[in-house]
């Protein structure tokens, strides 16, 4: 596919059904096949026909790509002209303008959505219809195939050029797609397939995959594992599970929860202080949401959500968040917990989050304990190490409180250290700019903290090697603990973009 | 505050001539455009002589003129309408509006019984009525809301004018038509290919309202101002194009079973008229997208209509036929603008039977010279028990379908070729 261009970049994403329909007279293998590869034939040449529109959403846009007419614009022109035809909707709060958004590669990206359509008119005179009917007991396939391109097109691209590299990778799905569906294709079972984009490492930037719908990630193994050898990508990390697909900027969240809150806010800037944060997406996690009402005493369970959607994210595990009865039937199962347990309403800490992770997603955990607060002053080094090489989330709890560091502001020189920390205890609605004022907690308290080694999963999951990478002391690594600490975790100033 | 109408002044010469020729009652329908800016009448044809009816047509028969109603309704291409009922009669004013009103409502009845399309919030529901003394030429004008089975009659003006439609405009195009739905396995022949076929029509009508418009090639904010009957005597044409996608199937099974399937495929020419006070883009849009379900709808019930043949089911083999569907033939409406009225036309029957039909049903003398039956040619049709409805390209040897680019450019030459007749490729290359 097309590199990602590092300076500023546009992409343009063209969406739109397509219908696949096709009389079946024999379901045998091979009359089948022919048939699905004439009908997929059909639908090329309809897309490269003079009747196929692409038009701009939100715009008077309107492209016919393969008779070079356009409507409102010039082929000419740059593509990021076509931005001021868009009449954006200003959902986004506060007027927070996100089209260009830098996502963690530093590039930033704005989208421009495009729909395909077909032209139903056409010059007259017209031949009038015919109506056939055909008696024959047979079957008929009916799908609709959800197109979805993506390209990229650097400052430098016309419009002309974009929209001819839409419609090649357009004809690319399509033969992709017709390869799916014929090698998923089981008697008369048809699996639709779709289109996914992942955002791979440079060079390889923004990639288009076909997978048949309906079929779990751990059945594609063999597919994805030909994709990590052509992208030449590392075995031990994934990319093309479905939860890996790239989020388009602007896009909303089915599920509704905020995704990284803290990339809208600005870094603290400290003398020879780098920033270290978590790698990835986690959602957002905290009291009184999904309805369940557990202001005072959920912050764990909230700290634990948070950590266990990282891992959903990123592809590790395929299982949802949990919800609190799931957590404390978990505990209840491995034996930690009698059965009452279940529906009540007692805190967790640190040895019932890292039970939890390990029944329900097999994520082993390190527990590390602090006694002071000078103590965890001088971890600074190894969260920033922690941060650099696995990225995950931290929990840290103590007494009645459970947070979730998600970076560390440190100076090797000065030692000085600030915290970025996700609040469990906010109460409100998912609405950006309240929150991330308060990401950022200011309490004093004693804590522990909870690291994840995500290496020990990955490894010995997916390609049957059992690797331990599990650090030697920890079992039974006790420090004195239960002293009350005074540490003041500093804020990282909220700002505006 | 009741409604206006602005009357074409042939309908005064009409009616006028109605009142001096014929005897007994005399009822009529009354042909325009309603809209919520203005209502316009600008045509108006008797009611045929019941050759059959008891009382040698003494007595208005309700059926009959809804029935002619119905019939007329097809003929009027987008924008024209059936508004109302005049009735010619001596009678005591009250009695009539009685009759009047019976005859408005259930003519409305009949006609949207047969609409494909959702009638939409800004349409007018009022109906006219015009009672004509034939002795004192006196003409009252009444309205009733069809909507309201309680509605009372409202008084309305009726106001002759000349010249009403003369600087109308014409917006039109022509519609390729892609239709494919299955049979069920067990059925009883005819009946479940009519009902089968209905429903399909009722979804691709929505995916035509849903369409987007272009109107000379833009698309138009809902209330822009068309730029049509600036200049008098002057005759415009707009032209139209829709852009749609397809319904996205949600259907578990993706492969069904089925005991056949029926299409239509080819295309139809769409036709409109607007009226020339400043009409919106949105009214241009909707009155095409009914005009393009009607004409479809209404060719595919009138092949329904005719008497089947009745093929006998063979088990096993494939039985294939195909009909044409009757092409849209126009007829001017003299001295009425840019006006024409239309009707279809089966491939056994000659211009000459139309020319009876516009007699007949709209009371228009028709020559055949001035009928324009350029816009839509009928199509070859292949009768054959068992045909393969498949290029013939793809009778080659293994081609790996994928990469081999030779079954397209064999289609694309066949494609080419078959031009002007059906197209036989399953999803139709526009």
């Amino acid at each position: 596919m097309v590199l990602a261009d590092s300076e500023s970049a546009v992409i343009l994403r063209l969406r739109g059904p397509l219908d696949l329909k096709c009389q079946l007279d024999s379901i045998d293998e091979v009359p089948m096949q022919k048939a699905i590869s004439r009908t997929f034939e059909a639908l090329r040449l309809q897309v490269k026909s003079e009747s196929c529109v692409l038009a701009v959403c939100n715009s008077p846009v309107l492209i016919w790509p393969n008779k070079s007419v356009f409507e409102e614009i010039t082929p000419d022109a740059p593509c990021e002209d076509i931005f001021q035809f868009i009449q954006t909707d200003d959902k986004e709060t506060s007027g927070k303008r996100s089209t260009k958004k830098k996502n963690k590669k530093g590039v930033s990206a704005s989208v421009i959505n495009l729909s395909l359509m077909m032209e139903a008119t056409k010059p007259g005179p017209v031949s009038a219809p015919i109506l056939t009917r055909t008696v024959h007991k047979s079957h008929l396939l009916c799908a609709t195939l959800p197109m979805d391109c993506a390209v990229w097109s650097s400052c430098s691209d016309t419009i002309k050029d974009g929209c001819e590299r839409l419609m090649k990778a357009l004809t690319c799905q399509l033969f992709d797609m017709e390869k799916v569906t014929l090698q998923c294709m089981k008697g008369t079972t048809l699996r639709v397939p779709e289109p996914l984009h992942f955002l791979l490492p440079e060079p390889n930037g923004l990639v288009t995959v076909v997978f048949p719908s309906g079929v779990l990630d751990k059945e594609l193994e063999a597919q994805r594992r030909e994709l990590h050898g052509q992208f030449e990508l590392p075995d031990n990390r994934p990319f093309f599970r479905r939860a890996n697909a790239y989020h388009f900027p602007n896009e909303t969240y089915r599920d509704g929860y905020l995704r990284n809150p803290h990339t809208f806010l600005t870094h603290p800037t400290l003398d020879n202080g780098k920033v270290y944060l978590v790698q990835g997406i986690y959602s957002y996690h905290h009291y009184m949401q999904d309805r369940m009402d557990d202001n005072g005493w959920g912050c764990a369970y909230r700290s634990l959500q948070t950590i266990c959607s990282w891992f959903q994210q990123q592809g590790y595990v395929e299982r949802g968040v949990p919800s609190h009865k799931e957590i404390q039937q978990a505990l209840v199962e491995v034996g930690d917990k009698q059965a009452s347990f279940v529906g009540s309403r007692q805190w967790i800490g640190s040895i019932e989050v890292q039970a939890v992770l390990n029944h329900l997603l097999g994520v082993t955990s390190k527990i590390m304990f602090v006694s002071q607060g000078s103590e965890l002053a001088s971890k600074g080094r190894e969260l920033a190490n922690h941060f650099m090489t696995e990225g995950t989330p931290i929990m840290i709890g103590g007494g009645v409180l459970a947070h979730t560091i998600l970076g560390v502001a440190w100076s090797e020189t000065t030692g000085e250290i600030r915290y970025l920390i996700l609040d469990p205890h906010y109460t409100g609605v998912e609405d950006l700019p309240v929150i991330t004022e308060k990401v950022a907690a200011t309490e004093s308290h004693h804590f522990r903290y909870i690291c994840e080694l995500k290496n020990i999963l990955y490894a010995s999951r997916d390609l049957n090697v059992n690797v331990d990478f599990r650090r030697a002391g920890v079992a039974g690594k006790d420090l004195t603990f239960g002293i009350k600490l005074h540490i003041t975790t500093s804020v990282c100033p909220r700002g505006r973009e | 505050m009741g409604r206006s109408y602005i009357v074409e002044d042939d309908v005064e010469g009409y009616l006028s001539r109605l009142c001096s020729l014929l005897a007994g009652p005399v009822t009529g329908l009354l042909i325009g455009q309603s809209t919520v800016q203005r209502d316009f009448v600008v045509m108006t044809t008797r009611t045929p002589q019941n050759d059959e009816s008891a009382d040698g047509g003494k007595s208005v028969d309700k059926e009959w003129v809804s029935e002619h109603a119905r019939q007329v309704s097809r003929m009027l291409p987008g924008g024209l309408s059936v508004l109302g009922v005049f009735i010619i009669s001596e009678s005591d004013a009250k009695d009539t509006l009685t009759t009047l009103r019976q005859l408005v409502f259930s003519v409305e009845n009949l006609i949207s019984s047969e609409r494909l399309w959702t009638p939409a919030d800004d349409d007018v529901t009022d109906c006219v009525t015009l009672h004509v003394n034939p002795k004192t030429r006196k003409t009252v004008c009444r309205t009733f809301d069809v909507k309201d089975p309680k509605s009372v009659a409202k008084p309305a003006d009726w106001k002759y004018q000349s010249g009403v439609c003369s600087s109308w405009a014409t917006v039109s195009c022509c519609l390729s038509v892609d239709l494919m739905v299955p049979l069920p396995e067990n059925m009883a022949f005819t009946r479940n290919m009519n009902d089968c076929l209905k429903e399909e029509l009722k979804v691709w009508a929505q995916q035509i309202e849903r369409g987007v418009c272009l109107i000379d090639g833009k698309k138009l904010p809902e209330d822009s101002e068309l730029k049509a009957g600036q200049k008098k005597n002057v005759r415009q044409t707009i032209s139209a194009q829709l852009l749609i996608t397809p319904d996205v199937q949600t259907a578990a099974d993706v492969v069904q079973r089925c005991g056949g399937c029926v299409s239509v495929r080819g295309a139809i020419h769409s036709r409109v008229f607007l009226h020339s006070n400043k009409p919106k883009a949105k009214l241009a849009e909707k009155l095409l997208k009914r005009d393009i379900v009607s004409t479809v709808a209404t060719r595919v019930q009138m092949l329904l209509e005719e008497p089947q043949k009745q093929t006998e089911e063979n088990k096993g083999r494939k039985q294939t036929e195909q009909t044409c569907l009757p092409r849209r033939v126009f007829c001017p409406v003299k001295s009425s603008g840019p006006l024409s009225v239309c009707d279809y036309q089966f491939s056994d029957e000659g211009l000459s039977e139309m020319i009876d039909r516009f007699k007949e049903m709209l009371d228009m003398d028709a020559a055949e010279e001035d009928l324009d039956a350029t816009r839509e040619i009928i199509a070859e049709v292949v009768e054959s028990e068992a045909t393969e409805e498949e290029e013939p390209a793809e009778e080659n040897e293994m081609l790996d379908p994928w990469r081999n680019n030779y079954i397209g450019v064999a289609m694309a030459t066949a494609v080419a070729l078959l031009a002007l007749a059906a197209s036989i490729v399953y999803l139709s290359d526009v």
